[in-house]
């Protein structure tokens, strides 16, 4: 019977509004690991994307382009340009380094052939044409004319692009493979991978074409730990939610336990009685997800990075947060269900 | 032709256990109530009045003996039957109201309407007639904590009715009530008691006698008239009295010995003393009117002699004062 549940949470109201605020609370976590999650995924998928690369061509016994440790000579993208199915081939160079003097900086270097496979599109100034000149992503905060020092090299910025990160939101300084080569390998003529417009059948000795697909693996496999970090972590928080919504039920049903003995002993059926109970933890779940989805976008924005939430996660909240509150008022509604109504008899 | 009204309720014996210990406060009971009869269960506290109106309303189940509410065995409903008979054959108003603080006077009598699913505007009109009736037309949007003991009461019947219930039960009526709610409380009841209905209340407040056409006395009184000394002979396993037997007489062990056993609920006896030669035992249920709450039985061939409780004090010291006798052996 609804109208007993509701007159219960106005009656209980502030206990209610903390249990609302608190589960809305872990709620909004759980959407916002989602969102960090899927947002990871995200930028894997976009990163790879914007090469608009058929093929990645790394050294055989290699995981792929992002995590290669073995350099290939830079003169084999000629060899895979002539390889079967390829149109054209580009060398490239992905790096981690750090920017700045004092305070350290992570970035991804990329060496690309700028007009070739994998070069960028630019947001704002232009595509370098000299040494020295890069492209940075605009989550370092440069502008065409500043300068930056990776690795103590000082470099000029020509332009900047959005989106260029990859690993966690890590921005990208993009520059000539020629500049990588002088910075990172000494001016020694090796690259990192062979990227392709088609498919090379078969690469070229000592080296095996990989697909996007492979590349996106290959990026994510260094964040297993962290995706299931993140999951299990998100598994306990809603236990957190389940223990919270269960606990007010359990309480409620405790403190109620003569006015549903009273109710018994005036011929209310179990079931009826339970419907109200029943109706508590999903208003309480549903209030809470409501919540939740409101504290999720105004917290989202201040993360480092950008945390995107699925449409889909709001759906799935709603759903799940009423299983979980349904499942959590168990303890309560046993606790409604063995009421003896003989407790109404007895003297308050 | 069975009087669709009439309530029988028939050797009846209810036990239940309290700390371990076998409590029989109900034990071979009759009692046959007419159609329009108001009838007082009268009794001290723990006589049993609320565990036969516990019983008659279908929530505790007797351990033998039936009751019947017109052809309806109550002890022998189960399930879905036993609700029913809570719902469409019982109104109870309980000792301390017992109303579900955070719904409205309207609310709380209406609630036992749309648990069993009537519609929410037939319940409603249904609750606030009887609110009007109860005379809380005012106060028919206030919780229960807004409301003085008195219109909390009338609420509360106002709730026993909301089915219209052939029998109503009312336990300790005006048990939380002062002298002017009291009133109010006594002339509904008596109104209830009308053709087609009986109305049973259970009280220790002998203000009720002149409402009711009819007082059942749950603990009879036992009357300590003046009378001569009892000499009783009782072989080895003989037995003087039984536990929940009424008391009117304080013994002193002449000769041999007697034990004190309280039944457990498991069926074992427990021993509660041993008395021997001129010491006493079972002077509290005649000083406060209580059932005998051991048995007494002899270990072996024994003497006694019982005397009324002034007679005992007479003749023990002059007189025996009440702390003193309570000090003594388990009764």
């Amino acid at each position: 019977m609804w109208l007993l549940g509701w007159r219960d949470l106005q009656w209980r109201r502030r206990r209610f509004l903390i249990a609302v605020v608190a589960t809305a609370l872990v709620f909004a976590m759980t959407l916002l690991m989602t969102g960090i999650t899927a947002s990871i995924h995200a930028e894997n998928h976009h990163i790879v994307r914007r090469f608009d690369a058929d093929a990645w061509v790394v050294a055989s016994g290699t995981s792929g382009p992002f995590t290669a440790s073995t350099l290939i000579p830079v003169t084999d993208a000629t060899r895979v340009a002539a390889a079967p199915g390829v149109r054209r081939a580009d060398p490239i160079i992905v790096f981690r380094s750090t920017v700045g003097t004092r305070k350290l900086k992570d970035v991804n270097v990329l060496g690309v052939r700028f007009g070739g496979v994998g070069s960028p599109k630019v947001g704002a100034g232009r595509l370098p044409r000299r040494a020295g000149e890069v492209l940075a992503d605009t989550a370092l905060g440069l502008r065409p004319g500043a300068h930056v020092a990776v690795t103590g090299h000082d470099l000029r910025v020509v332009g900047t692009a959005g989106g260029v990160t990859f690993y966690f939101g890590t921005p990208t300084i993009v520059m000539s493979v020629e500049d990588a080569q002088r910075i990172i390998f000494g001016g020694q003529p090796l690259a990192t991978a062979v990227v392709t417009r088609g498919v090379p059948a078969p690469a070229p000795s000592g080296l095996r074409a990989v697909s996007n697909d492979t590349a996106i693996s290959d990026l994510e496999r260094p964040m297993k730990n962290s995706d299931q970090t993140l999951a299990l972590i998100d598994g306990l928080l809603w236990l957190v939610a389940a223990g919270i919504i269960g606990s007010i039920i359990y309480l409620s049903a405790l403190e109620r336990a003569r006015d549903f003995a009273v109710l018994k002993a005036t011929g209310a059926s179990t079931p009826a009685l339970l419907t109200g109970l029943t109706f508590q933890a999903v208003l309480l779940a549903l209030g809470s997800a409501v919540v939740a989805v409101l504290l999720a976008l105004v917290l989202a924005p201040i993360f480092p990075f950008t945390v995107a939430i699925p449409g889909s996660a709001f759906a799935e909240l709603v759903v799940v947060a009423v299983v979980v509150g349904l499942v959590a008022s168990l303890a309560g509604l046993r606790r409604a269900v063995g009421a003896d109504p003989a407790l109404a008899f007895g003297a308050a | 032709m069975m009087d669709p009204f009439s309530v029988g309720v028939h050797d009846l014996t209810i036990e239940y256990s309290s700390g371990g210990y076998a409590v029989r406060p109900i034990d071979g009971f009759d009692l046959d109530l007419a159609s329009g009869e108001l009838v007082l269960l009268l009794g001290a506290s723990g006589c049993g009045k609320t565990t036969l109106l516990s019983a008659l309303a279908g929530i505790l189940r007797p351990q033998s003996g039936s009751i019947t509410v017109g052809a309806t065995d109550v002890t022998a409903l189960r399930g879905p039957a036993l609700t029913e008979y809570r719902r469409g054959t019982v109104g109870v108003v309980f000792q301390s109201f017992n109303l579900v603080p955070s719904l409205s006077a309207l609310e709380n009598v209406a609630m036992p309407l749309l648990l069993a699913g009537v519609s929410r505007r037939v319940a409603r009109e249904r609750a606030s007639a009887l609110i009007d009736r109860v005379e809380l037309t005012e106060r028919a949007g206030h919780k229960p904590s807004e409301l003085s003991g008195g219109q909390q009461q009338r609420v509360a019947i106002a709730r026993a009715l909301v089915h219209d219930p052939p029998l109503v039960l009312a336990d300790e009526p005006t048990a939380h009530l002062d002298y002017i709610q009291v009133e109010g409380v006594l002339r509904l009841l008596r109104e209830l008691a009308t053709p087609g209905r009986v109305v049973v209340v259970a009280t220790h407040d002998e203000r009720l006698l002149p409402l009711a056409d009819r007082v059942v006395e749950l603990s009879p009184r036992v009357r300590s008239h003046p009378r001569e000394p009892e000499m009783c002979e009782l072989d080895a396993g003989g037995v003087l009295f039984r536990q929940g037997d009424p008391g009117e007489l304080v013994y002193v062990v002449d000769e041999g010995e007697i034990e004190l056993v309280r039944h457990r609920v498991d069926g074992t006896d427990e021993r509660v003393t041993t008395v021997g030669p001129s010491g006493y035992f079972g002077e509290l249920a005649p000083l406060f009117g209580l059932p005998r709450s051991a048995t007494a039985r002899a270990t072996r061939p024994t003497t006694v002699t019982g005397s009324t409780v002034a007679d005992f004090r007479a003749r023990r010291h002059g007189a025996y004062p009440v702390t003193d006798l309570m000090a003594g052996a388990a009764d």
